[in-house]
């Protein structure tokens, strides 16, 4: 039903770009996710393809049709904002009902499709309530419902679930799934946890200082980040990045992270596909998990020293000491039983990623 | 209870060291005023209450006669009185609907971002700062019909304001509205400076129009702050005295204060005013509390 389209978008506020030739296409009934730092323009995307802030230069296209120069209520698009913005004056019926009302529906449609976007919400015994009386769950579900109930072109949430707890907030991302895969609309969110990120979207928009950095689906995103800034923000903990430098003996190549170590063993193929990056600007970016660890020596395995141990329950997070800078590896719970052991390390070649370190590119080395 | 919340006078102090108690403190802050109040309000309100059933003429030696509700009932039944409560009643609604367009109409011009914003709201507030004395008499020469600048600046040639026994009220309350709009204006303009801007940005995604807009979030949440100017200045506007006073001597402007000062100081009937200022204060209370009580349902929101 609706596409989104941005095309060349450029906006200044004075003379700070924030968003910097942004070109975006989102399908019909997609689930987009912008994830970023704040102050790197998400937000004013965002508000701009809701019509609440202007663009300098640049189209937005809603179903093919340039929209920039319509004011936001020419859109119909629906909003739900970080602050809930609920009518405080209006009871939780009188709220869900003022997109009706303003475009002066009939009483008894009206009554119907508030009563029903309730029921899907859950919330239909609050509708008497005043927005000051509810739960920030409660406030964020009526601020779903008055976006849902005209049966909007398009969906934006603007970090909608960042004001609430911990506990509240993995219960309303699964609401939000629910009630997405049910309504089926175009939505586009907008967060700075990655966490959200990846479980909501079907394709993560990922924006730093305005420019566009990466999109793709969260596999596609984690497994090939496009850069740096992707891969050290994408993935919790953060992937570990360290210059590296490649050598070559006797057919063996090995990758260090500082001058003295031995160096990690990479299949030989890897010289190749690094086109002249061995020499030097080069970085290695390993996530944990991609960090194999072994109590006993094997071979092709270095040995290190745990330096900090993070136990999370389910696994633990070790920090190993390589020469002069750490790497960090996820473990079982419990693998590493203390700190100062020195356990026996190696990193999976097919989970290595390879930077150029000046411009922050991935080389797409896959091995 | 009082005097557990009052903190402990420190002992290193000057007064503690006079042998003086908190408690001596807080007297020595609280009687001169409660005896103030005494003299100067209380005081005079009883006795004013007592002169109201009595035949007092504050004019001559004669005793002071207990008349019982004799003075009311002769100013309730009196037409003349009625048609006073009349003209106030007109002058009230006239006026304060009047400030309240103008005033609430300039806050929402005001309400946005203009250069000189600061000193635009100053200088509109000025009528507002001026004595009513002067007002009066200046906006007599203003009204003038040989000279007066309104009659030359709206072409209306020898037009009498004041002294046309049609127009003098409204001349009177047009006056009250340039002195008084700014104040409905400021107390709007703080109303309207506190109704979040994300509410107006929900609203405009919700497709409500500027009328709907205005109607359904504005006006709702400026309410409480706009009773409250309604409140003051009707009160004011029914004891309005000074400017109607000085403006106009026609029959038709004797709103109700005029005919009480008339009545207590030209023809000297002491204990016939005093009563028809307790009708007076009765209804101003009256009124106000109609208000105060719609006011408190919509702070309930």
């Amino acid at each position: 039903m609706t596409h989104i389209e941005l095309r060349g978008v450029q906006k200044w506020f004075g003379s700070v770009q924030v968003i910097k030739d942004m070109n975006l296409t989102i399908e019909d009934g997609e689930f987009i996710v912008m994830l970023g730092q704040s102050g790197c323009g998400k937000t004013t995307t965002l508000r701009a393809i809701a019509g609440l802030e202007t663009i300098d230069e640049g189209d937005i296209l809603i179903d093919g049709r340039a929209v920039q120069h319509l004011k936001a209520s020419d859109r119909d698009i629906a909003m739900v904002f970080q602050s809930f913005s609920l009518y405080p004056h209006m009871t939780v019926f009188e709220n869900i009902a003022f997109p009706l009302r303003a475009t002066r529906m009939n009483k008894d449609d009206l009554e119907s499709r508030v009563r029903e976007i309730a029921s899907v919400l859950r919330i239909t015994d609050l509708l008497d309530r005043r927005p000051s009386a509810l739960s920030g769950g409660d406030m964020q579900r009526v601020a779903i419902g008055r976006a849902l109930v005209r049966h909007p072109k398009a969906m934006l949430m603007d970090e909608p679930i960042g004001a609430l707890d911990a506990k509240l907030r993995e219960e309303m991302r699964a609401e939000i799934k629910r009630l997405h895969v049910k309504q089926g609309s175009t939505t586009v969110y907008v967060t700075h946890d990655q966490v959200e990120a990846m479980s909501l979207a079907d394709r993560i928009v990922i924006m730093h200082e305005g420019v566009l950095q990466q999109v793709g689906t969260p596999e596609e995103v984690y497994a090939h980040p496009y850069n740096l800034f992707v891969a050290q923000f994408v993935g919790s903990p953060v992937m570990n990045v360290a210059d590296a430098r490649v050598s070559e003996e006797g057919g063996a190549v090995r990758v260090h992270l500082d001058p003295r170590d031995a160096g990690f063993e990479f299949p030989s193929r890897l010289l190749a596909k690094l086109n002249g990056h061995a020499s030097g600007g080069l970085s290695l970016g390993i996530r944990p998990e991609g960090v194999l660890v072994s109590r006993e020596s094997k071979a092709g395995y270095l040995p290190l020293a745990a330096h900090i141990i993070e136990p999370l329950g389910s696994h633990d997070i070790v920090d190993l000491q390589v020469g002069g800078g750490v790497i960090r590896a996820r473990t079982p719970a419990g693998f590493v039983p203390r700190v100062g052991e020195t356990v026996h390390v190696r990193i999976d070649p097919e989970q290595a990623h390879f930077f150029d370190t000046a411009t922050g590119r991935s080389l797409g080395v896959k091995l | 209870m009082a005097t557990l919340v009052m903190t402990r006078l420190d002992p290193q102090s000057r007064a503690a060291r006079r042998g003086w108690s908190d408690l001596t403190i807080r007297n020595a802050f609280i009687i001169p005023t409660i005896v103030f109040l005494i003299v100067f309000n209380i005081f005079p309100l009883l006795y004013s209450l007592y002169y109201s059933f009595t035949d007092f003429r504050a004019s001559t030696n004669a005793p002071a006669n207990w008349v019982g509700l004799a003075n009311y009932r002769e100013l309730l039944n009196d037409p003349f009185i009625w048609a006073n409560f009349a003209i106030t009643a007109k002058y009230v609604i006239v006026s304060v609907a009047g400030q309240v367009i103008v005033g609430f109409g300039v806050a929402m011009l005001l309400n946005r971002s203009i250069p000189f914003k600061g000193f635009i709201t100053t200088l509109l507030l000025l009528p507002m700062m001026l004595s009513m004395a002067v007002v009066g008499l200046f906006w007599k020469l203003l009204y003038d019909p040989s000279f007066g600048i309104i009659n030359y600046a709206l072409g209306l040639g020898r037009f009498e304001w004041l002294s046309n026994p049609d127009m003098a009220l409204y001349a009177v309350a047009i006056t009250d509205i340039w002195m008084w709009s700014p104040f409905v204006m400021l107390l709007s303009l703080a109303g309207l400076s506190a109704v979040p801007k994300h509410l107006y940005e929900a609203a405009a995604i919700d497709r409500a129009g500027p009328f709907y807009t205005f109607f359904r979030i504005t006006l709702p949440l400026v309410a409480p702050i706009l009773m409250i100017a309604i409140i003051f200045r009707t009160m004011e506007a029914f004891k309005t005295f000074d400017l109607a006073f000085i403006l106009t001597s026609q029959p038709s402007a004797e709103v109700i204060s005029i005919r009480l000062y008339k009545m207590a100081f030209q023809e000297w009937q002491t204990g016939m005013s005093s009563a028809l200022a307790y009708i007076m204060l009765i209804m101003v209370v009256a009124i106000t509390n109609i208000y105060v009580k719609y006011l408190n349902k919509v702070k309930e929101r």
